[in-house]
């Protein structure tokens, strides 16, 4: 018997809009790997690829997993899950597990921000903007394109500001047109970009605030690695903010728990666990053996 | 239409071929008018032997000659149903009544006899309070509603005509009220889907016709072996108008919605329609009274000095109390179309009221388009995750 | 014109100051003649959030009450007005147990004794109300407002039950005004009251008949600024009468003397709906291009007038004068066949009788009632008169959407266009 026997192994697939991410955990919660990959429009249905990633980092095989749960916008495009779970549990699962006195999290994605409220460990209540790119990632990404900067930079010239310049559009494309306009009057790209910074928090508190805050509150997704983001958001809640050092992290990590805490209910809850060998392939529309 | 199927399957067939029934109809000569609200007193055309036909949208249409007259910014749904209208999809209607339930149904009414050319129109104006002056008011718009069908029709609507066809939709009433008994089992007999289809159809046909497919639908279902899964959570949707099986379908993936309190579910059918001395004056009561649409202005005591917004809160939702617990709801969905105000302003209180009766909400808006059905997969997911524990 | 003006404001101020001294205030929808002249009877001062909602709107302060109705959970579609009003109440309300905020501009709006609103014109206004119960526990009353069918209203006796309705409930209401402030009404004041009410708003009808000269006398500008006495009630009715005399002299004045309200008229213009009350300087660089604005607004003009002496009932007066409002324009609109939207048909009147070479539309994307019928007014505007129209859009309490330098950029073609249709119509043997 090996040393692989005795212990289970469990997997969280969180297909987002920009970013896969999966997360493969052993049943005492330890983290074995952590790997993320660009979605992507072809790759929306290549969970597989990026699973494949994480087992070799974990020396792990397929067979060796006792239960998946696949999270997140392309939720259904992952044929070797056992269950799908959507982003809002799994974050709130996730966060609560790093941060355990966590009572509210926002995550900020590149296409959706999302406010949940956290108890005992579990999503309690939430609120969803993915309506409009104004209160997304989607907004700093537009500008960093249009003004050719790195986005992962933003931040860092955004924090040199000597004051910040007021954005007033509400809407992305217009927000576009106001940057070009500041910059042509002379106004500074670092204070610019710190308005910039300050409009799309402003819009994230106001969602949240439909929801009410209540300390810890954790900030995740891609912006989160944004400094000056952080340091906005700050200032736009008036309080603390606390930023997991991996802030993709969150929600495979919250699916893999969740998977964990659904195989061990599984027996008691009278529902049969997966005994199909899974085969990791792409997602198509016509393999109607994964149901 | 084939005579082959009965009960829920022809009810689906109806569902998909929505106009086929009124075509059919109006072929053999009879007069079918389109009403757009279920606000409009029906019986009063049934008595006239005119066929009712409700003139609703469609969620799959690319919404394009609305643009003509109506701004974007407005009801979704009322933007699809003149569509509808103007590419000629009622085109076999002799007429439409139009109502002043809310501003889109007002203002989409002078636009629809504007741009188009039936027979007969009429345009029946509606208080906002439930006061006496106000039930009195109504009842004379309905007379006068009466005196241009007389016009139209050729007939008189003697009180017995019209006694005859409200009893023949107090029967339709009846008969749904029945069949939502079957969703109070668990699981459900019948699922939301299902009575979306059986409403609409019961929209599509004379009440007649939708009485003896009430009657067979409930038969067949009280004899189900193979009814919907049991799910955790046991949903009421509260919204305008829920009338589309893709949107039930994105609620019953996860749950049983075992009660649709819009229009399209339950709103139309509650209670039963006095037979007054007057029949008009248990018209007006009625559909004032018992149709739980946000755009009645209602209040505990009417003309009152002095308020307290607990009593408020019972007096506008009180009813969904029973029902809640009768049907064992675990949680409710407040489904908003955009742009719609009277449900808009009513939400946040009904929120308050659902957590003063201790029943966990949510709050999901759509636009009535196709595109919506994908973000709202996730919000519902998610609130019946936190539902079901 | 500026008198006035500047007795609406020291109307405002002077209320303000009755009612930190005291004195019970109401907070009213904008209710056309119905609702004001009882409780202007019964000396209670009243508020309107919904200019409250534009003065806090220009002034810059809106985003924080509107921030606040949407962490409250009200939708952010609705009506910017009812949104910030909603905000203010749950700052005032839950934040201030009952105090005036701080920094609400004007001296802000303080607790009522109750809420009147109103059915006209939308569905917001009577619900926005009912919703402000979350923070206030005063009663609710919302005034009936009926609104035929173009056809429907020549139905015999169809008139008469719109009367008996809006009289009953009138006298109902006034019972109810006399037991919230604790005293009876003074009829004989009411007499004077509706008698005074109806006289103002003739001779206001009058003095913007006088705008159908050439060149126009008096600018929609003057128009706004002037219409509060008569639309609001604000302030004395007789010395809004004696005022709004004297404007009728000096328009006249003006008329015989052939001065126009712009030094070049080239083009003469109907507004509407609402408009863009923060951004009034925009109207002054399309005067100096000769644009003169001769009409507008039609939900803020005086109903045509209508001789009423002759009714011995002030409530019974007091109805008819309101439903006039409304109805006045039905006989006209039916003979021309316009059904579309009863505040549509107005358009057409005004452009054929001020003579209007195009309109100037304004669709607010948080007020619905005051934009859904632009699109019918520009279609019936072009296809029974020949007249063009140039849509700008603007929000009521959201500034950022009305971008002025791109109004202005529109106007150049716009002229072109005008121009054009200057030519059609001339073919088309209009007399304009």
């Amino acid at each position: 018997m090996t040393h692989q026997e005795v212990n289970l192994y469990f997997a969280g697939v969180d297909i987002g809009s920009t970013m896969t991410k999966v997360v493969l955990t052993d049943k005492a919660g330890n983290l074995l790997s952590f790997i993320k990959g660009p979605t992507g429009a072809e790759h929306r249905r290549l969970a597989n690829e990026v699973m494949r990633q994480a087992l070799e980092e974990a020396r792990l095989h397929i067979d060796d997993i006792s239960y998946v749960v696949a999270t997140g916008y392309g939720r259904l495009n992952v044929p070797f899950a056992d269950r799908q779970i959507t982003e809002l549990s799994c974050h709130a699962r996730g966060v609560s597990s790093l941060f355990p006195g966590a009572r509210t999290a926002i995550d900020i994605g590149g296409q959706d921000a999302k406010c949940l409220r956290i108890d005992n460990g579990r999503l309690a209540s939430f609120v969803m903007n993915d309506k409009c790119a104004a209160g997304t990632g989607r907004f700093l990404e537009v500008t960093a394109s249009a003004l050719s900067i790195r986005l992962e930079d933003m931040g860092d010239i955004s924090l040199k500001a000597t004051r910040r310049v007021p954005i007033s559009n509400l809407c992305t494309i217009f927000a576009q047109q106001e940057v070009v306009a500041l910059l042509s009057r002379g106004e500074k790209l670092e204070n610019i970009l710190a308005g910039l910074h300050d409009a799309l928090a402003s819009r994230v508190a106001a969602l949240a605030r439909r929801l009410g805050i209540e300390p810890e509150l954790v900030l995740t997704g891609g912006v989160a690695k944004n400094i000056g983001m952080v340091k906005a958001m700050k200032e736009s809640l008036g309080c603390e903010i606390l930023v997991p050092k991996e802030p993709l992290l969150t929600g495979a990590l919250g699916a893999a728990i969740l998977a964990k805490e659904t195989y061990k209910k599984a027996p008691a809850a009278g529902e049969a666990l997966p005994t199909k060998s899974r085969r990791l392939e792409k997602a198509t529309f016509f393999n109607q053996e994964y149901r | 239409m084939s005579g082959k199927n009965k009960g829920l399957s022809k009810a689906r067939e109806i569902y998909l071929n929505r106009s086929q029934r009124a075509r059919e109809l109006k072929a053999a000569g009879k007069k079918i008018i389109g009403y757009p609200c279920v606000y409009v007193p029906l019986e009063m055309l049934t008595a006239l032997d005119l066929v009712p036909y409700q003139t609703c949208g469609d969620m799959k249409e690319p919404v394009t000659e609305a643009d003509r007259a109506l701004p974007h910014a407005f009801c979704p749904i009322m933007r699809n149903c003149l569509h509808c209208a103007l590419k000629g999809k009622n085109d076999f209607l002799e007429g439409m009544v139009t109502i002043h339930s809310c501003d889109p149904q007002e203002k989409t009414a002078r636009v629809w006899e504007s741009y188009t050319k039936y027979p007969y129109f009429h345009f029946i104006d509606m208080p906002i309070t439930v006061r006496p002056e106000a039930v009195e008011y109504f009842k004379g718009q309905l007379d006068d509603f009466r005196k241009t069908l007389e016009v139209f029709t050729g007939k008189k609507l003697s009180k017995d005509r019209l006694e005859v066809a409200t009893k023949s939709h107090n029967r339709q009433r009846a008969l749904v009220t029945e069949l939502y008994e079957l969703t109070k089992s668990s699981p459900p007999l019948i699922s939301g889907t299902e009575i979306v289809q059986v409403v609409k159809a019961l929209t599509s046909l004379p009440v007649a016709e939708g009485n003896d497919l009430l009657i067979e639908t409930i038969s067949e279902v009280k004899k189900r072996t193979a009814g919907p899964e049991k799910k955790s959570a046991r949903l009421l949707i509260w919204s305008s108008t829920l009338d589309d099986t893709d949107i039930m379908q994105v609620f019953e993936a996860k749950a049983n919605v075992v009660m649709n309190e819009s229009c399209g579910g339950v709103r139309a059918y509650r209670g039963e329609v006095k037979l007054t001395a007057d029949p008009l004056e248990g018209l007006a009561d009625y559909y004032l009274n018992e149709i739980t649409c946000a755009r009645t202005f209602r209040q505990a005591t009417l003309g009152e000095t002095r308020k307290d917004y607990a009593r408020d809160l019972q007096s506008r939702f009180g009813y969904l109390k029973g029902t809640i617990k009768d049907w064992r709801i675990n949680g409710v969905v407040m489904l908003l179309v955009r742009y719609c105000d009277p449900f808009a302003f009513e939400m946040p209180s009904l929120k308050d009221y659902l957590n003063s009766i201790g029943i966990p909400s949510t709050y999901i808006e759509y636009d009535y388009t196709t595109g919506a059905l994908a973000p709202m997969r996730t919000r519902v997911e998610a609130f019946i995750e936190t539902i079901s524990r | 014109m500026y008198p006035l003006r500047a007795k609406v404001n020291e109307t405002y101020l002077k209320s303000i100051e009755a009612i930190q001294a005291g004195k019970p205030a109401v907070w009213a929808m904008l209710n056309f003649y119905y609702g004001d002249p009882i409780l202007k009877a019964m000396d209670i001062e009243v508020v309107y959030p919904e200019n409250y909602g534009a003065i806090a709107a220009a002034m810059g302060v809106a985003r924080q009450y509107l921030d606040r109705a949407d962490a409250e959970g009200f939708p952010t579609h609705l009506c910017g007005y009812s949104l910030t009003t909603l905000g203010y109440a749950s700052r005032m309300m839950k934040e201030l147990k009952g105090q005036i905020p701080p920094e609400a501009p004007l001296g802000g709006m303080p607790k009522p004794l109750f809420l009147m609103s109103s059915a006209a014109i939308c569905d917001a206004r009577y619900k926005w109300f009912q919703a402000l119960g979350r923070y206030m526990d005063v009663p609710v009353w919302p005034l009936e407002a009926p609104i035929p069918g173009i056809k429907e209203f020549f139905i015999e006796g169809y008139y008469d039950k719109m009367v008996k309705l809006g009289v009953k409930h009138l006298r109902d209401f006034v019972t109810f005004v006399e037991k919230m402030v604790g005293k009876k009404m003074d009829w004989d004041k009411l007499d004077k009251t509706a008698n005074l009410m109806i006289e103002v708003n003739r001779v206001w009808h009058e003095v913007n008949e006088l705008r159908k000269a050439r060149p126009c006398p008096m600018h929609s500008r003057d128009f706004w600024s002037a219409m509060p006495a008569a639309l609001f009630l604000a302030g004395d009715l007789e010395d809004s009468l004696r005022l709004y005399q004297d404007m009728y002299r000096e328009v006249k004045d003006r008329v015989d003397n052939h001065v126009g309200a712009i030094p070049d008229e080239k083009y003469r213009l109907l507004f509407a709906e609402l408009p863009p009350w923060h951004s009034l300087a925009f109207f002054d660089k399309l005067a100096e291009r000769g644009w003169d604005f001769v009409i507008e607004s039609v939900g803020y003009h005086p109903p045509i007038p209508v001789v009423l002496s002759q009714i011995s009932d002030p409530l019974e007066r007091i109805t008819k004068f309101s439903l006039q409002f409304l109805v006045g324009y039905y006989e006209d609109a039916r003979k021309q066949n316009v059904l579309g939207g009863t505040t549509a048909y107005p358009y057409l009147k005004y452009a054929n009788e001020w003579k209007c070479d195009g309109a100037l539309l304004h669709p607010l994307i948080s007020c619905r009632s005051a934009s859904t019928h632009l699109p019918y007014v520009s279609d019936m505007l072009m296809e029974k008169l020949k007249v063009p129209s140039l849509s700008i859009e603007g929000d009521i309490v959201d500034l950022r959407l009305f971008n002025p330098e791109e109004a202005l950029a529109k106007a150049e073609p716009f002229e072109e266009t005008m121009d054009y249709y200057r030519k059609m119509r001339k073919q088309e043997r209009f007399d304009w």
